[in-house]
C-alpha cells in the first residue's frame, strides 16, 4: 500500500498540460524527497486505467485540467462528496476522470482519501506551451499540495 | 378505416461505448426499412498524407498515433511491409516478441471493448458503471485482464499508449530476464481468470440472430493468426497481402468519411468472430475444450457472439504470450541493420478490430512516396448496415423507437467500431410515415 499517490493527468497540448505542470513544480519542490512515501505520476488520458492507481493508496491527489467558464488559472477542489454531483466540465479529457471515478467508487476501489484539483484552462492546441496564467496556477496548487502533505503527514 | 401516417425524430445526443463519432438515420415506410446509413461524419485525419516524404525509420512511430487503442498493430503491419521490402530478416526473438507484444495489445482492448463497451448491453445496463452494480466481480477481473495487456504493452513499448518499442529491423531495446520473469507469474495466474470470462461470456443471454455472411481473417498454417499468415475467406479464397487490391475495393460513400470495403462487391467481417470462424481449428486444446463446454458452435451466425469470441482470443493471447516468454532469451542485439530499397510494400495483420492492410511506395533513400492503409472498422461498416437491416428484421420494426435505437447501439458494438479516439457519440433519426 503506498501512502499517497498524486497524480498529474494532461497532454502535450498547449494549458492540457497544467496537471503535468503541477507535477513538475511539486518535484521541484523536492515533495518527493521531503515527505515519504509518496508517488508521484504524469499520465496521459488513463481512461479506465486510472482505476487501477487508485485502490493501492491510501490518499490520492488527482490534478486535472477543466473547462467551465471559469477565468483561466482559477483551481477548484472538488473532495469526496463533492465530485459525484459534478457531470460536466470536470475534465478535458471525455470520459477519463470522472467516468473512472464513478467506477472505481461502484467497485470500492477508491481511496480513504481523493482529493480532486482542477485548473480552468484555454487553448489546448497540440505543440504549444502552457499559458502563463496555467503556469502560474500549477505553481501555486503545487505549494498548497506541498503544504497539506507537509501539515497532514507531520500529524500522523 | 384510414391509415395513420406519422414522423417521428429520435435524437440520442451521447453514446459514450462507441469509439468516434458517427450517426444512425433510419427510415422506416409503411413498416419496411427504406434508408438505413451509418454516417461516419469525423472529418479525415490525413494520417496516409503524412507519411509521405517520411523516412521509413519515423514510420513506426508515426503510425502508431493512428490509434490509441490498437497503436501495435499500426507498428508491426508497417514495420513487417518495409522489411520485407528492404529484404530483411529479423531475429526469431524479435518476431516472438513482436507476437507477445501484439497479445498484450488484443487482451486489453478486448478485455476493454467487453467489459466498459459491450456488456453493459446485456445486463439492461446504460454504462459499465451500471454494470459495475451487479456484476462487479467481473468488471473487477475484467480491469485486472485490461491492466495486464497494458503492463504487457509496457514492456515492449515503454508506454501503453502510442508505444515507441518497434523499430524497422526489430525493437529498439530487449526487456530484462527479470522483468520477463515478473510478467509470466503474472500471466500465469491471469489464466484461470480468462477462462472464468470465457464461462462468463458465454453464459450472458444474446439475442438469437442467423446471418449469413463473409468471414475474412489472417490464416497460418499452424497458429491462431495474429501478427503472421495469409489472407484467409470463408469461401476459400487464400491470398497474400499483395493480392489484397485483386480482390478487395475500397469505395466513398457520401454520407461517410470512411471508405467501404467490399470483397467481389459484397460486404464482409473483419475481427474476432471472422477469425474465430476461420482459425478455431488453431485454438489450443484446453481452449477448443473450454468452447465446447460452452456450447457455442463454429462457424457462428450470429454478430452477438462477437463478445464471447473476444474472451476467447483473450485467453489464447495469454496463453501465446506465456508460451513464447517461457522460451525468452536475451538477444545478441535486438534489431538488425535495415538497407531501404525502392519499390511497394505491403503487409496485414490482425488488429484487434480485425484486419488491417497497408501499403508503401518508397523511393531509393528510403521515404515514402504514398501510403494507403486499410483499417478493419471501414471493412466492416458496409457489414454493419447490413446487420442493422437483418437484425432490426429479424427483432421486428413494430417495437418503440427506444428499442430499435437500442438494438441498433448493440449491434454497431458488437464490431467495436473505432472511428476515432477523440469524441463518442451516435445520432440517431428514426423517421416512420
Amino acid at each position: 500500500m503506498i501512502g499517497v499517490r498524486i497524480l498529474g493527468i494532461g497532454s502535450p497540448s498547449g494549458d492540457d498540460q497544467a496537471g503535468w505542470l503541477t507535477v513538475d513544480a511539486l518535484l521541484a519542490g523536492g515533495v518527493q524527497t521531503t515527505v515519504d512515501p509518496i508517488r508521484v505520476q504524469k499520465l496521459d488520458r488513463p481512461g479506465s486505467g486510472l482505476i487501477t492507481l487508485l485502490d493501492d493508496a491510501a490518499w490520492v491527489i488527482l490534478i486535472d485540467a477543466m473547462q467551465n467558464h471559469d477565468p483561466i488559472g482559477r483551481i477548484r477542489h472538488f473532495g469526496a462528496d463533492d465530485w459525484p454531483a459534478y457531470s460536466h466540465g470536470l475534465s478535458s479529457h471525455g470520459f477519463g476522470v470522472l467516468n473512472a471515478l464513478a467506477l472505481a467508487r461502484e467497485l470500492g476501489s477508491l481511496p480513504s482519501r481523493l482529493d480532486l484539483y482542477g485548473i480552468e484552462i484555454g487553448s489546448a492546441s497540440p505543440g504549444e506551451q502552457a499559458g502563463s496564467e496555467v503556469q502560474a496556477a500549477a505553481q501555486q496548487l503545487a505549494q498548497h499540495i506541498a503544504a497539506d502533505l507537509t501539515a497532514t503527514l507531520l500529524q500522523t | 378505416m384510414s391509415e395513420q401516417k406519422r414522423t417521428v425524430a429520435i435524437h440520442v445526443p451521447v453514446l459514450t461505448r462507441v469509439e468516434g463519432e458517427g450517426a444512425l438515420d433510419l427510415r422506416i415506410e409503411n413498416g419496411e426499412i427504406t434508408e438505413l446509413r451509418l454516417r461516419i461524419f469525423e472529418p479525415p485525419r490525413f494520417f496516409e498524407k503524412f507519411l509521405e516524404g517520411r523516412s521509413h525509420t519515423e514510420i513506426p512511430d508515426m503510425v502508431a498515433r493512428i490509434c490509441g487503442i490498437c497503436p501495435v498493430a499500426y507498428q508491426v503491419t508497417a514495420a513487417q511491409a518495409l522489411e520485407k521490402l528492404f529484404g530483411v530478416e529479423i531475429d526469431p526473438w524479435a518476431r516472438a516478441m513482436r507476437r507477445v507484444f501484439y497479445c498484450g495489445e488484443w487482451i486489453q482492448s478486448h478485455s476493454l471493448h467487453i467489459h466498459l463497451l459491450a456488456a453493459p448491453d446485456f445486463f439492461g445496463c446504460n454504462s459499465a458503471i451500471a454494470l459495475a452494480r451487479i456484476a462487479p466481480d467481473e468488471v473487477r477481473r475484467g480491469l485486472r485482464i485490461q491492466a495486464l495487456g497494458n503492463e504487457l504493452m509496457e514492456l515492449f513499448g515503454a508506454r501503453s499508449v502510442h508505444p515507441v518499442g518497434i523499430r524497422i529491423g526489430g525493437f529498439h531495446g530487449a526487456p530484462a530476464l527479470s522483468k520477463i520473469n515478473a510478467i509470466r507469474d503474472k500471466l500465469r495466474a491471469a489464466l484461470p481468470e480468462a477462462e472464468a470470462l470465457i464461462r462468463w461470456a458465454a453464459s450472458i443471454p444474446v439475442p438469437q440472430d442467423d446471418q449469413g455472411f463473409i468471414s475474412v481473417a489472417m490464416q497460418h498454417p499452424t497458429d491462431y493468426a495474429i501478427e503472421t499468415g495469409a489472407i484467409g475467406v470463408s469461401d476459400g479464397l487464400r491470398i497474400e497481402a499483395d493480392a489484397f487490391d485483386v480482390h478487395f475495393a475500397e469505395r466513398h460513400e457520401p454520407h461517410s468519411t470512411a471508405l467501404f470495403s467490399t470483397y467481389h462487391q459484397q460486404s464482409y467481417l473483419v475481427g474476432p468472430l471472422a477469425r474465430l470462424n476461420l482459425n478455431h481449428a488453431c485454438l489450443p486444446e484446453q481452449i477448443k475444450a473450454l468452447l465446447a463446454e460452452s456450447g457455442l458452435a463454429l462457424p457462428s451466425r450470429n454478430l452477438f457472439h462477437s463478445l464471447v469470441a473476444r474472451a476467447v482470443e483473450i485467453l489464447l493471447a495469454l496463453h501465446e504470450a506465456l508460451r513464447l516468454l517461457d522460451a525468452y532469451r536475451m538477444p545478441d542485439s535486438p534489431w538488425v541493420l535495415v538497407t531501404p530499397r525502392a519499390g511497394v510494400a505491403t503487409g496485414c495483420t490482425e488488429a484487434p478490430r480485425g484486419l488491417l492492410w497497408h501499403r508503401y511506395e518508397m523511393d531509393d533513400d528510403g521515404c515514402v512516396v504514398n501510403a494507403r492503409i486499410v483499417p478493419p472498422t471501414s471493412q466492416n461498416q458496409g457489414r454493419i448496415e447490413e446487420d442493422l437491416r437483418l437484425s432490426l428484421l429479424n427483432l421486428g420494426l413494430d417495437h418503440p423507437d427506444d428499442a430499435l435505437r437500442l438494438h441498433c447501439e448493440k449491434v454497431i458494438r458488437n464490431y467495436d467500431p473505432c472511428i476515432s479516439c477523440a469524441t463518442h457519440f451516435l445520432r440517431m433519426n428514426v423517421e416512420r410515415t
